[in-house]
Order: C-alpha cells, then structure tokens, then sequence
C-alpha cells in the first residue's frame, strides 16, 4: 500500500490549509470586505443643505441605483461646516424614513385636541383650506388670520401670505430666542447681530461667553471654529450658573448667580473705565455717551457686582483685565437664545458696550462685519397694504421686529380678541406649543380659532388641534428658496435640492403655496413655473447657473475685508452716526439710556429656578422621535446640585416629578446629581415630555421644560419672554421634598424684588414698516 | 509599509457623537452596538475646581493584539499596516475574541451572529478617503495617518507633542489609538475608562496555549512524515501511478 501522488497532494493541500487557518494569516482570494459598507452601493452624491436644525450645514446625500438615501455626509464646499456635520445631520435619514411621520392631507374628523382625523386627498385638502381663508377675508379681513411660519422653506407661504393681506406672521426666532439680543445691538452699533454670530474666532485670543454653551449646543461650523481657536491658544471665560462643556474647557468659569449677569458687565465695564484698559482711540473716534457712561458706572465696582453675582472681587477684575490686556482681539459672544428674565434687552446693551469698549466691533478676533449678497426676488405683482399688527410689534413693544413678529403678542391677540379677532392661525414649520411658553395660554387661544392648519412634516402636538394638517416633504425631498448667508469671511449662498423622491403624499411648501396661490386667485405672485426656473432668477444676482449650483452646492462671494477700513469715514445706521454708548432713542420711549441692573425675584427656599438648555443629540423639539437619537438620548435628565441632593436623600438616576410655583406637575424626569450646578437652580435639556401619541417614541419622554413655563417675564422694550422666571421644587412619591427652612407654599414677592413695569402702551394701530426683511431662522 | 495610527485631541473633543452616528450609518452598526463610542466622565471635584472630560474611543489595532490568538478559526488578524480585522466568512460568533480584547472594542452583531468592529474604515483608505469618523468630527478632533511618515499629522501629534496611549496595569499591548489632553484630563479618563483585564476563557486558554501548537504540531509532523513515506516509495521505484 502507498500515497498516490494524488492522495499526496490533496492531503497536502488540506494540510496548509488548517495550518494556514491557524496561522491567522490572510488568505489570497478570500473576501475581506465585511458586509454593509454604503460606499459600495453608492451612485450619486447630492449636494444640499441640512435643516434638522437651523444651521443649514452643507450636505451630501449618498444615494443608490434605486434612489434610496445610504448615508448623509458634509459638504467639505461648505465656507462654515467644511464637510463636517453634527450627530443629528448624521440622523437625518432617519427623519426621511420615520414610520411616524404625516404622510398624507388630514382633516379633523372629532374634537380640537382628539387628534381624531380623516385622511383626504390634496385637492379636497387646498380647496377646504382656501375656501376658509377666503371666508375669513370676507368677513373678518385677512389682519384676522395669524401666521407662524420658520425657515427659508417658509418663504414661499410668507411671500403668499403677504400677498393675501395679513401683517401678523409671527416667528419665535425674535421674541422667544434673539430678539432682544438684536435690539440691544442695533441700538448700540445700528446694525443686529443676525446669523451665525460674527465672532471673529480664526483671530480670536479671546473668547467670552456669557450663557453661551458650545459644545452641548452644536453647530458644526461654530463648534469648529470654537475648537481651533482652543487649538490656536485663545483663551475662554464662561460666565454659566452650571458647569457645561464650554466651561470644562474654560480658563475662566464664572458660576454667576442666576439673572445677574448685568451686574457683571457693569462691573467689568467699571474696571477697563477706571484702569484705562479700554480703547480709548476706537472710542474717541466712533462713540458717543463715553463721558455719561463713565460716570453712570463709578459705583459699580466689582465689590458691589460680587455680592450680587456670588463671583469673587478678584476674579471679576482678572477676568476685565484680562479682556483689557488682550483687546480688541476679544470676542464677546453676542449670545443666541437670550430670552431669559424680560431684562434682556438691557443686557444685551450691557454687551454692546463692553464690546465698544474692547473695540472689537469690526475688528480682528472680535466681532467682523456683515455682508450682503446679490440674489434678486423674483418679480412679482405688488403687495396689498396691509392692515396695522395685531402683535404689539413696534407699538405695545416699541422696539418688537416688524419682520419676524412678537408671538406671544399674537397669541394674546388672539385670546383677547385685541386689537381685532383673530379668525385662524396657519403654522408652517413652527411648533407653537413646545417653542411658546405659557402652552395652556397658547392652547386656550387656539380654541377661539374658526380654522387652524398646520403644515408640517411630524405630527406634534399642536396637529391634534388643527382642521387640516398638510403634510410637507422634508428638507431631503424637495427644492426651497436660497439661503444666503451674509455672516462668513467669505459670504456665500448654498442650495437645497432634493436627495430623494417626496415618500408618500408629502408635497414641497413651495408646490402647497402655488396651489393655495391658484386658488386664492394669487396666480400674480407666483410668475415662476418650476422652482428650477425660481431658483435660477435668484442666483443671477451672483451669476451662478442652477446646474453649477446643482453640482456644488455653494457659491461664495467676495466682499473684500470683512472689519473696519479706518483710513475711510465710518458711519453707523445709528440716530448719531456713532457707535451708542448712550441712547437717547431708548430714553425717549421711556427706558433707561444706559443698562442698570435690574434684579429678578429669586426663588425661596425649597424651590429652584428653572434652566434650560441644549444637548448635542436634539434640535429642539424636532428629533426626539428619531431612531438613533433616540437611542442616544431617550429622555432628558434634570441636573441637581449634589450637596442639595444630599440633603434631599435624592441618588443620582433616580425619577422626580418637577412642580413649579403654580401647581403645574411635570412628567417624571431622571436626576443628574452632580457638583456641576449651583445649588439655586437646575437645568434641563429642552424638547422633552411630548404629549403626541403618534409619535411613538418620543411620546411621554423625559419631561417638558416647556410646560413648567406657566409664567414669562415680558422684556418691555422687544417683547421677548423672558423664560427663566418659573420655580420648580422635586417632588418624590407624590411629597414635595422639603429643603429645612423651605417654604410650603410658593407667595410671589411684595417687597420690590420685582423689577419695575412699565405701564404697557395702549395698542396704536401703527403702519407696516415697508421693508422688514429681517431673516428669521 | 504604512503603520495606521489615530489621534484624539480631547482639549477640542466636545463629545457629540457625531464621530458615532456616522460610523454606525457608514458600517449599518445595529444600535446597541458600536464601533466606535463617547462617554463622559462626569463632573468630578468640589466646586466651583471641578473638572470634566468627553471620552472617544474604538478598536485601537495594538501592537500586540490579545483578540487574536484565541481566535480558533483564523478570522481575526493583522494587516501588516497594522489594521486588524475580522473576516466574516470565517468567523464562528464564539466571541473569544470580544472576551480579550482590553477596551471592549468588539461586539457580535446581532443580525449576522458575526464578530464586528473598528477597522479604520479600511475601504475607504482605499478610495483615499479618511474614516468616516475623522472626517465628520465637528470639532476637528480626530486625526488619522502614517505614523511611519514623518510628515503626517499623528506623527507629528505622536512624537512631536506626546500624544498618549491610554494603557494601564491591566493591559500595556500597544493601542495606536493616542489622545491629547489637559495632564488632569487624561488622568481622570485613564482612571474611568481604562483597559480592563484581558479575558481568556478556559476554552479559548486551552486553545491558543496547547490545543492549536499541538495540532500545528501534529499536522505538521503528519505532513513531514508522509512527504517522507512518498518520496521513499518514489525512491524504492513503486509506481506512483499505481492507485
């Protein structure tokens, strides 16, 4: 018996094989590639814009032979977000393919508040809604219908709405976010800060924030520039009550005392007056009021700030120093959401200032200056005169934005049927019960409406009030307006195109504004055909065809240096022509010239107050119902001081139910015991305890901040709600927990915490200013 | 030949999970899982001297990887540029490999019952593209290269400003994943999320010390032994075509 040759080398064969395998060696020709890479399967990148949040970061849809979006990328053409895109745009296919999201036109088939619907097709959908709109007209005049649009999707039904005759389009960009914010400034430097905040990091030595959380507040362009500057060796000073991101990565972190963030600024203003750490020839050469300012400061030393604030004397004088020593290549973030305590507009005065101070306004490394970019409307019939606001903008709040609105106002409007009834509310895109506080006020005024439509791309709340809601395709499915970007070193416009095919019955808002336009007999103001042929129109003005645009997404525009050329005159948009250190404006409409602090009632003992705030996981409200985030970030947790916790008996991760100082209950939310929150407040991320049953995975999720804001503190020169004024104590098993020397019942304060209230101003009907062009979000 | 190796400045991180929602999407990674992961350490101190840090971490393709030798069926290896994988088709699910790895950088996918994990976007290197992770970063914060380039970014990261490998008394097997941060960052994230013990599991010891010599050994022998009974047939003149 022998091995055949045969034998021999099949049997070797098998034996380098197991050898082989053991060796843990690669074996030509076996596959390596694991399963499930998109790369693979992808035929075409599309570039576009995001809008999971209102950043608008440049995107690149990843599609298949069957037009199925794989994966979202960045746009690296993107000036801002160079190719980077945050987890939430990362998400974005995961809105697109929401099980949950409106697919087809709804009419209400029960109660306001049912959410009981039948579903309709669109023709019977835009003739219902048309027919409404016109009977309101009739009857009631189109200042009776109330619009709540966001976006540059919105454009479309803005320009339609505006058409049809109404004032009241109402944003809660300006009056629940920035609104004072802007109004500080524009009084100050005659221009608003606008979007995103001009902070000039690439030159920055440093930064200053006053609230501001980047890093838990995510836009990616922001973010980037935040971290190189860290990177390049700029400093930070974080002025936060709680311990965020920012503020791990800070130089500087100052724990203010909730709402005495003026105090600070003024002390730190009185510090670079009375040690000449200011610029004295920026100041000499383009402000006026120094000399009043610098005597309306003399007291407000740093002594006096510490014992308001609970920062220490030198720490406040350091940090003043510091901004001293390393002008005007300081950024003093202007803030975004500064709707805090109805003393807002002051504050933001306060920053201005300290701004002005630093000369850092138009400068290197402070704020630069923004440009505008050519991209003409496209021609269209006149708009009606339009009826007086009903919103308070510009009369109840003098200084309110006509362009973006004051909502509460409308939302008062309507509940008091004051000035005029208001018939209906069309909402595109705004969620008006999370994004408005006071939501029972809100829901309240609701009811007085004869016809209420949303259009809308998940199914929150508010739809289970409306009489149609309209399903619109998301920000991957469809054409919008143009977006251009004025505050970039290199201003720039992007598209938005579609990734993908509209799923179900969604349609584009601007397909939904033509078809109401049509039949509202608006044809005259919708001359465009295809928004193709819309969009192109607009980008004559920077002489980029749509296809370019189609292929890359961006087009720049060169608008030479974005500071000051002081070898020219430079003139302001102010009632001087200078920069404003004092305003004689303000003081003519009753208000102080100059900001003082103003104090805010404090919590008692046993209650903390209300703070809010963002996570990198969520936008808003918008998200919760996601897939991944959800996944990520299921519910949101209220932050409790660690040595208050301990008194309390309260273990981190354990379930509490927030009360405020009305009775208002919220949801069970979990404990984040830590160190990093000062022992008087607690903090929550926004957009939680959804009360929409159709979005199943959101629905009773965390608890809602929103809900517990059953009381705003106006700001009396914008409007704005100030929003961090509602109390909460925990309650645990149905007990409140009890603080010693806590008080069992919340009484609001008598003795003159309170800051003083101007007497409102009987509603003038005052003329639409023409032009208001403000860009909301 | 390439050594891969990244970079993690944590003095820019914010930790957002951006790196990880694109990671998943690119990879179809099953939520529950990852390849690559954020935690945060917490507020630690007294305040207001408090202190907190974001923690990003993923498969770190070691230098000595200990997934490897308890793999019974030759899934796992090491590319010469040092990349480890996991080849699927081999792959038995029996997580030997998932239970050694120091920093849990390995899961068993659900769906496929297979062993996944990071490979530094292998497929995209390719096409000459960075990792999807690296690329999203929001803050710029992930750096990947040659580090046998002297003029690459973690090169420079790495031997230029000291980058640091996350290593501690439990495992020192050469992660060439380096991060970047405050001295009293880096202290406090090595003290949260540090290696753990490798884990062998009896089977997996017994395998990769004594049952896998042997049978090279033995196969081996088998293999020398009869090469030799066939060439000495062939040299006695037997007919080898003689079935």
């Amino acid at each position: 018996m022998g091995i055949s040759r045969r034998e021999f080398l099949k049997r070797g064969a098998l034996m380098t094989g197991a050898l082989g395998m053991l060796s843990n060696v690669e074996l030509y020709g076996l596959e390596k590639r694991p399963p499930g890479w998109k790369g693979r399967e992808r035929v075409d990148e599309i570039p576009s814009i995001c809008e999971i949040c209102f950043w608008r970061c440049g995107i690149l849809g990843n599609v298949d032979r069957r037009g199925r979006l794989l994966k979202i990328d960045g746009n690296p053409a993107h000036p801002l977000s160079q190719g980077r895109l945050c987890a939430r745009g990362n998400a974005g296919h995961k809105l697109l393919y929401d099980p949950d999201r409106l697919k087809y036109p709804l009419m209400r088939a029960g109660e306001r508040g049912e959410g009981k619907f039948k579903r309709v097709s669109w023709e019977e959908a835009l003739d219902f809604m048309a027919e409404k709109l016109s009977e309101i007209k009739f009857q009631h005049g189109p200042e009776a219908v109330g619009f709540f649009p966001h976006g540059i999707h919105a454009r479309f039904f803005s320009h339609l709405m505006k058409a049809y005759g109404t004032p009241n389009s109402v944003e809660p960009a300006f009056a629940q976010c920035r609104g004072p914010r802007d109004v500080g400034y524009k009084l100050t430097f005659g221009n608003s800060v606008g979007s995103p905040e001009p902070l000039d990091f690439k030159k920055t030595k440093l930064m200053v924030f006053i609230g501001t959380h980047v890093g838990e507040n995510v836009f990616t362009g922001q973010v980037l520039q935040f971290a190189e500057a860290l990177e390049r060796g700029a400093k930070l000073i974080v002025v936060d009550p709680r311990f965020s991101m920012a503020a791990s990565k800070a130089d500087w972190w100052l724990p203010v005392k909730p709402g005495t963030d003026t105090a600070l600024l003024l002390a730190w203003i009185n510090v670079l007056i009375s040690e000449n750490l200011y610029d004295r020839d920026y100041v000499r050469k383009l402000t006026i009021g120094f000399d009043q300012l610098k005597k309306h400061v003399r007291n407000f030393t740093p002594e006096w700030a510490s014992e308001i604030t609970e920062i220490p004397a030198e720490k406040i004088r350091e940090t003043a120093r510091m901004m001293g020593k390393l002008k005007p290549a300081v950024g003093v973030h202007p803030g975004r959401h500064v709707t805090w305590y109805g003393t807002d507009s002051q504050r933001a005065r306060a920053m201005a200032i300290l701004t002005a101070l630093l000369g850092s306004y138009g400068r290197p490394g402070g704020i630069y200056l923004s440009s505008s970019i050519p991209a003409p409307k496209f021609p269209s019939a006149a708009y009606p005169k339009r009826p007086p606001r009903a919103d308070g903008a510009g009369s109840l709040y003098p200084l309110g934005s006509t362009g973006l609105g004051v909502t509460n106002g409308l939302v008062d409007a309507t509940l008091n049927e004051d000035p005029y009834p208001i018939k209906s509310w069309i909402v595109y895109g705004q969620n008006v019960i999370q994004s408005i506080p006071c939501p029972e006020k809100t829901k309240r005024a609701i009811e007085k409406l004869d016809f209420m439509a949303v259009i809308d791309v998940l199914p929150t709340e508010q739809t289970m009030y409306a009489d149609l809601v309209l399903p619109e395709a998301t920000y991957l499915e469809r054409f919008d307006d143009l977006l251009t970007v004025k505050n970039a070193h290199k201003p720039f416009a992007a598209l938005r195109q579609p990734v993908v095919n509209p799923l179900f019955e969604s349609k584009p808002g601007w397909w939904i504004a033509k078809e109401l336009a049509k039949r509202l007999k608006l044809q005259d103001y919708f001359q465009w055909e295809t928004p193709e042929e819309y969009l192109e129109h607009r980008l004559s003005g920077l002489g980029v065809s749509l296809e370019k645009m189609e292929a890359d997404g961006i087009a720049e525009y060169d608008r030479g240096t974005p500071y000051y050329d002081f070898s020219k005159p430079i003139k302001f948009k102010t009632p001087s022509g200078k920069i404003e250190l004092y305003s004689e404006k303000l003081k003519k409409l009753g208000f102080d010239p100059m900001p003082v602090y103003e104090a805010v009632e404090e919590p008692p003992k046993g209650y903390f107050r209300l703070l809010y705030g963002r996570s990198p996981l969520h936008s808003f409200a918008r998200t919760q119902n996601n897939e991944i985030l959800n996944a990520y970030m299921p519910e949101n947790t209220v932050w409790l001081n660690a040595l208050i916790a301990k008194e309390l008996n309260l273990q981190d991760g354990e379930y509490v139910t927030l009360e405020n100082q009305a009775g208002v209950i919220s949801n069970r939310v979990r404990l984040q015991v830590t160190h990093g929150i000062r022992g008087d407040c607690v903090f929550m991320v926004h957009g939680f305890g959804q009360r929409s049953p159709f979005l199943e995975k959101a629905y009773h999720k965390g608890a809602s901040d929103t809900y517990l804001m059953s009381r705003v503190n106006v700001d009396p020169i914008s409007g704005g709600t100030g929003m961090r004024v509602n109390f909460v104590r925990l309650v645990k098993d149905g007990v409140p927990l009890m603080i010693s020397g806590a008080v069992e019942i919340y009484q609001p304060a008598e003795n003159g915490t309170q800051p003083a209230k101007k007497q409102p101003v009987k509603r003038a009907a005052q003329p639409v200013e023409a032009g208001d062009e403000e860009e909301g979000c | 030949m390439p050594r891969y190796a990244m970079v993690i400045d944590l003095r820019k991180c914010v930790g957002c999970d951006a790196c990880t929602v694109a990671c998943r999407t690119e990879w179809d990674v099953p939520l529950g899982h990852s390849r690559t992961w954020v935690n945060h350490t917490g507020v630690e101190g007294q305040f207001p001297d408090l202190i907190s840090s974001p923690f990003v971490a993923q498969c770190n393709h070691c230098d000595s990887p200990s997934c490897i030798p308890p793999c019974p069926t030759g899934a796992t290896f090491q590319l010469d540029n040092g990349i480890v994988k996991v080849d699927p088709k081999l792959c038995i699910g029996c997580g030997f490999c998932v239970e050694a790895c120091p920093y849990d950088a390995r899961y068993i996918n659900p769906v496929t019952k297979k062993v996944d994990k990071c490979d530094f976007c292998e497929d995209r290197l390719e096409k000459g593209l960075q990792p999807a992770c690296v690329v999203t970063c929001t803050a710029n914060a992930k750096f990947f290269g040659d580090l046998e380039d002297k003029n690459s970014v973690v090169y420079q990261k790495v031997f230029g400003e000291g980058a640091w490998r996350m290593e501690n008394e439990n495992a020192a097997i050469g992660p060439n994943v380096y991060y970047l941060g405050k001295e009293k960052q880096l202290e406090l994230v090595r003290q949260k999320f540090g290696p753990r013990k490798p884990r062998f599991a009896t089977p997996a010891k017994f395998w990769s010390t004594i049952l896998r010599p042997f049978i090279f050994f033995a196969v081996g022998a088998t293999f020398i032994g009869q090469a030799i009974a066939f060439f000495n047939q062939v040299r006695k003149g037997e007919d080898p075509f003689n079935d």
